[in-house]
């Protein structure tokens, strides 16, 4: 416990036991926390390095997203016969959202396996992986809300009280995508067919999670909307973003997915932490 | 003071073949009660260190010896904190540092001034301790306006020495480094050379895996060999 070689630093005493392995699996995720300084640079040099030598930059994804959900509006709003003032907010607000989701959970899918050779050679903790690739995410996620503001502004979008619950709503959003991409990031690097399974399931669900279409237009609500845990995800950030507010099973359902989700991922977690360095 | 104390330290894992590894097999072999597939769950586990005691006390060099597969780099891992014991404890006083692989955290379409910091930083450097040590790095990688261009541009000679360069700048208290050090041309070496004593010169205990019996007799205080992951030697 005495002073090391150059007197600012001290020396830190690690001891390392086999009984206290799975203990060590919170000590991670937060030591890796910590380390924010380092998983938030490398978060901004991996946008910057996707984007490297291109006039627009990161700005190709405001412009791909936004593209993609005027085409959508006005298809949809034409097909439906619905107000273009009406679909197009909500189809925008319900893709940033989804977009966020997805690339969570497939990001999530080779957390672990893309990091590899750190993994394997720097004495980091194991979540900094996890933190950069949230972090990364959240910055893109930034990006495509430029297309929010734009539909806030040309549509005169009517925002109260209500749109304050996007804070909290937000948060929730973003403990359960976390817990799920941890999970997922655990498993698929144990068992690989897991990110093709991943990324099959979550085009399925995005046909079947009301996005680009509205609930609404449906006399009654069918069992896939209604127990759909992602349908309700995405309703307590798209809701006050819209000046609506979301309603209360779909809160309850969210903070109730996120306290089991956390319990399970955090067993998962604890469990199989230590074995990640081999399974990369 | 720096010191690290091994007790009993065993460490194993799980290999899977290529068939076990994936989803199906494992369900498949749940249905068939693993008797029919029983081939499918091939997992062989294999005991990379078995029963280590060892005390490294402040001022070691220690030169870790050992056949192919013998646990040098399960060892050094271990005390790196990259993998975790399945028996035995390990007490590490100060901070560890590794030289394990020099090319990771590089990437190649970063120009050498990035990569400086890049790699600084997954090493444990703060932005400042690298804009500190980002003159005598650049002056020692001799790249000059070489350092602004893309990685993905430099010979391997260059790549070299720039890793070189940066996994030698940091300042900890135990350093594990795995094979031998150093890189370029003739000149160069003689360079490296000088740069790795300063960097032992300034570690408080060094753990050195190699085969090169010049490296150790060099640089080396104590030997310690390992044969199929147990203790053979320390002396």
């Amino acid at each position: 416990m005495t002073t090391a070689a150059l007197p600012k630093q001290k020396a830190p005493v690690t001891r390392i036991t086999a009984e206290a392995v799975p203990a060590q699996a919170f000590a991670d995720l937060l030591d890796g926390a910590r380390l924010y300084e380092l998983w938030s640079r490398f978060a901004f040099h991996d946008i910057r390095q996707r984007f490297q030598r291109s006039v627009l930059g990161p700005f190709w994804l405001t412009i791909s997203m936004g593209t993609m959900v005027a085409v959508l509006g006005l298809v949809f709003s034409t097909l439906f016969n619905q107000d273009v003032a009406k679909t197009l907010p909500y189809i925008s607000t319900g893709i940033i959202f989804w977009g966020l989701l997805t690339s969570f959970i497939n990001d999530g899918t080779t957390v672990f396996i893309s990091a590899e050779s750190y993994i394997r050679n720097l004495p980091i903790p194991l979540s900094v992986h996890f933190y950069r690739m949230m972090a990364r995410n959240i910055i893109i996620w930034g990006f495509n809300m430029a297309i929010y503001l734009v539909v806030v502004v040309y549509f005169n979008l009517t925002l109260g009280w209500s749109t304050l619950l996007f804070i909290p709503g937000f948060i929730l959003f973003l403990i359960n995508v976390a817990w799920i991409s941890l999970a997922v990031g655990v498993l698929s690097t144990r068992y690989r067919d897991i990110p093709q399974v991943i990324a099959n399931v979550l085009q399925v669900v995005f046909f079947l999670t009301p996005i680009f279409w509205s609930p609404e237009s449906l006399p009654n609500r069918p069992a896939f909307v209604v127990l759909n845990p992602f349908y309700h995800l995405i309703e307590i950030v798209r809701a006050p973003l819209l000046g609506e507010v979301a309603p209360l099973l779909s809160w309850g359902l969210c903070i109730g997915i996120a306290l089991a989700g956390l319990g399970f991922t955090a067993w998962l977690y604890r469990r199989a932490h230590a074995r990640i360095a081999y399974w990369v | 003071m720096a010191h690290i104390s091994i007790e009993n330290l065993t460490v194993e894992f799980a290999i899977f073949g290529a068939n076990s590894r994936s989803l199906k097999n494992q369900i498949l072999s749940q249905a068939t009660g693993g008797r029919v597939m029983a081939g499918a769950r091939d997992i062989v586990t294999v005991r990379a260190l078995d029963g280590l005691n060892l005390e490294i006390n402040d001022g070691d060099r220690i030169g870790l010896v050992g056949h192919n597969g013998s646990g040098k780099t399960t060892l050094l891992r271990v005390l790196a904190g990259i993998y975790k014991p399945s028996g035995g404890a390990i007490t590490i006083e100060g901070r560890v540092g590794t030289l394990l692989d020099s090319n990771a955290g590089m990437d190649m379409e970063s120009t050498g001034i990035e990569n400086i910091y890049l790699r600084g930083y997954m090493m444990g450097m703060s932005r400042r301790e690298i804009a500190a040590k980002f003159d005598d790095i650049a002056e020692f990688t001799e790249l000059g306006d070489f350092l602004r261009l893309p990685m993905r541009t430099y010979s391997a000679g260059m790549f070299a020495r720039l890793a070189f360069a940066v996994s030698t700048a940091a300042h900890n208290d135990i350093l594990l480094i795995d094979e031998g050090i150093g890189a370029g041309d003739a000149a160069f070496r003689e360079k490296a050379r000088q740069r790795i004593e300063s960097l032992f010169d300034r570690t408080p205990i060094v753990i050195l895996a190699t085969h090169s019996e010049m490296l150790i007799s060099e640089f080396c205080s104590r030997r310690v060999q390992l044969e199929h992951g147990v203790l053979k030697s320390a002396a």
